[in-house]
């Protein structure tokens, strides 16, 4: 019995294939894939039209661009370096992410394991509100109304913990006004929501059983939180921070107005006035800038693109990673 | 949705007297506390509430919890006040962004600031001249044209993620997510060096090409959200009875996801209307009124506001919060209206909680 069926020639295997057969299928699906590639097309014409205009700066400027700390435009050959302003950029997305941080993982515990039902929508509404709020505006409410407020906070922290490096500052004359701690905190409120949005959905896709049995074993909320739901959503949290950070790095008129700009490194006093952001420097100088220094900004603006691009990539894949029912 | 103690009974069914007057004493006594030590020593409230307030709210929580269920209590205690205090704080700080904007956009808003422009207005005129029609209009226009563009195209794109076999579709999905932090002024960088290579001027036409990238990835992925929503079945049963691909698309897949894919527009516009730095690099400001978006200048809210932000006179500030207000209140409209539209079905919220009932 088994011979014949050793015997028996195997089958040929049948071809399957499900492409599209109609005209009207194949326009349909060739329009989406078109527009698909589109994304591709348009990451790529970004990079070489920013290159285009950026090579002379770049080819005039060398390596320094980025490490060197001087932008003068009235000397001959012109200097266009933006080392601090790179530096400050990760300083005020760093201190984005540790303010940050904190409030939104207990804002996604909030709305999904404390509040009832109705008002953790809401709850959820409101966070979606603060992602709505136009960068401008913080701005103005960031210079008009936080920045007294902040000052405030920085000088507290300065008499009272002024001992460690961090809180340092030279002087107190100029009120506290414009240092890296304040645009941190502009910052990290418009960071807050993206980093809630994505740990809310990992705690709400947490296995139910698993937290209860933590709690059934005698477990309270803290020791939960601790041992069960942080290590099982690290992942997913470590990515929203990237995309926050990347967020951070990018933003330009949020922190324009609150930050003092400053072509000198400002390794780690927050509370100094003496701060960097590419964006925004960009923004400062593009009004009276000349041929030769728009080159430069766009240089700038490439060197923010890359580095942006790279911790939004790594960021995704993090994301899809810790998120597997999304995928298909 | 809470796990312990059990929501479905009443939660004060179980809590004796004694115990009602421990928690009510718990929730007011630092308070207090921090309210006499406040006034009789003048110390700051900032330092007050995160030096005094909390330590002593950590204390009387542990306390009021360790009465009730021993050590296990003490960390529940600990855990919710924490969580409770930090979340208040973003709440103030949102309420705090509400309210001013509310308080001080009040006084420039009138019918006036709404329909006039700002030709013949200096930092010191009265604010019974001037207003912001001439950038609601542009805004409007830009918005608009950023909108009829990039809406197909983000719809075209969610339909290739979800409708689609292809293999690259992960790659298109982490690169669309990877768009979508692009920095804004990027955006604006990008369009200003396209049209220095091809010797464009700079025009409103500019300013939404600049927005198209930044508007897309929110349109393609919450399209895609919403497409995902609708079962497979339905799909499925169209192809076998022997729909082609795009008629079970447009007759089944897309009548089912409408208010969704509504959504997906609703928010894209929310996200590139307040845009900023964009518009500043790549649309010649204007104070008088233009409808021709293809050249010449043209005024947005947004650069409205940039342009009287840092001023010192008084009035020029009030512009900057009525434009700021008139701006939220477009915000706001576009945010109620997406939150109607996932109401009636609940489209949005049904996934979670199939999957956190298992």
């Amino acid at each position: 019995m088994s011979e014949s069926s050793v015997t028996k020639p195997a089958p040929v295997r049948r071809k399957l294939s499900a492409g599209p057969l109609s005209t009207g299928d194949k326009l349909f699906f060739g329009t989406a894939s078109i527009a698909a590639n589109f994304a591709f097309v348009l990451v790529a014409t970004i990079l070489i039209f920013l290159l285009i205009q950026a090579l002379p700066a770049l080819s005039s400027q060398g390596l320094p661009f980025i490490f060197g700390t001087e932008w003068n435009n009235a000397k001959d050959p012109i200097v266009m370096q933006i080392g601090p302003m790179i530096w400050g950029s990760l300083l005020i997305g760093a201190l984005g992410v540790v303010f940050a941080t904190p409030l939104a993982v207990s804002l996604a515990y909030l709305i999904v394991f404390m509040l009832p039902d109705r008002s953790s929508k809401a709850a959820a509404s409101l966070v979606d509100l603060l992602a709505a709020l136009p960068s401008v505006i913080l701005g103005l409410w960031g210079l008009l109304v936080f920045t007294p407020v902040a000052a405030q906070w920085s000088s507290i922290l300065n008499s009272n913990l002024g001992w460690i490096p961090l809180f340092q500052v030279s002087t107190v004359d100029n009120g506290f006004l414009g240092s890296p701690f304040i645009a941190g905190w502009i910052v990290a409120i418009m960071i807050v929501p993206i980093i809630t949005s994505i740990t809310r959905e990992v705690f709400s896709q947490l296995d139910r059983d698993l937290i209860n049995g933590a709690l059934a074993l005698g477990g309270s909320r803290l020791s939960t939180f601790r041992r069960v739901i942080f290590p099982t959503s690290s992942g997913a949290v470590v990515g929203g921070v990237l995309l926050g950070l990347g967020r951070a790095l990018g933003e330009t008129v949020a922190i324009f107005y609150v930050l003092q700009l400053s072509f000198d490194f400002n390794w780690g006093q927050i509370l100094e006035p003496k701060g960097g952001a590419v964006a925004s420097m960009i923004l400062s100088k593009f009004g009276e800038a000349s041929q030769a220094e728009v080159s430069g900004l766009i240089a700038a603006g490439l060197v923010l693109f890359i580095l942006t691009l790279c911790i939004n990539f790594v960021a995704s894949v993090i994301v899809n990673r810790a998120q597997p029912w999304r995928k298909d | 949705m809470s796990f312990a103690p059990r929501p479905s009974v009443q939660p004060w069914a179980r809590v004796n007297k004694s115990r009602r007057y421990q928690i009510f004493l718990a929730s007011v006594l630092p308070l207090t506390v921090t309210a006499l030590i406040m006034v009789f020593s003048g110390l700051d409230q900032n330092l007050a509430l995160v030096g005094v307030f909390l330590p002593l709210q950590l204390v009387a929580a542990s306390l009021v919890g360790h009465l009730a269920f021993g050590r296990r209590g003490v960390g529940d205690s600990l855990l919710i006040v924490l969580v409770v205090f930090l979340s208040t704080f973003v709440l103030v700080l949102l309420v705090s962004v509400l309210v001013s904007l509310a308080s001080q956009g009040a006084k420039a808003f009138s019918w006036t600031f709404l329909s006039q422009n700002n030709i013949y207005v200096s930092n010191t005129t009265s604010l019974d001249y001037g207003g912001v029609g001439h950038a609601m209009i542009g805004t409007l226009m830009i918005v608009g044209l950023t909108t009829v563009v990039t809406v197909p195209l983000g719809l075209a794109m969610a339909v290739y993620l979800t409708q689609s076999t292809s293999r690259t579709k992960g790659l298109v999905r982490t690169l669309t997510q990877a768009i979508s932090g692009l920095p804004s002024v990027v955006a604006g960088l990008f369009i200003m060096s396209l049209a220095l290579t091809l010797g464009w001027e700079r025009s409103g036409l500019l300013g939404s090409m600049a927005l198209l990238p930044l508007m897309l990835p929110t349109v393609a992925r919450v399209a895609e959200e919403a497409l995902r929503l609708v079962p497979v079945d339905l799909r499925y049963a169209a192809l076998a009875l022997g729909a082609p691909n795009y008629r079970a698309f447009f007759q089944v897949v897309l009548p089912a996801a409408k208010s969704g894919l509504v959504t997906a527009i609703l928010l894209g516009v929310a996200r590139i209307i307040g845009e900023t730095a964009p518009l500043l690099l790549t649309v010649p400001i204007n104070n008088g009124t233009s409808l021709n978006i293809f050249s010449g200048n043209m005024m947005t809210l947004p650069a409205y506001i940039y342009g009287y932000l840092a001023s010192v006179f008084e009035t020029s500030q009030n512009r900057a919060w009525g434009g700021a207000l008139v701006l939220m209140i477009l915000v706001g409209l576009l945010f109620g209206a997406t939150r109607l539209l996932s109401r009636p079905k609940s489209l949005k919220s049904k996934p979670i909680k199939q999957k956190a009932s298992k």
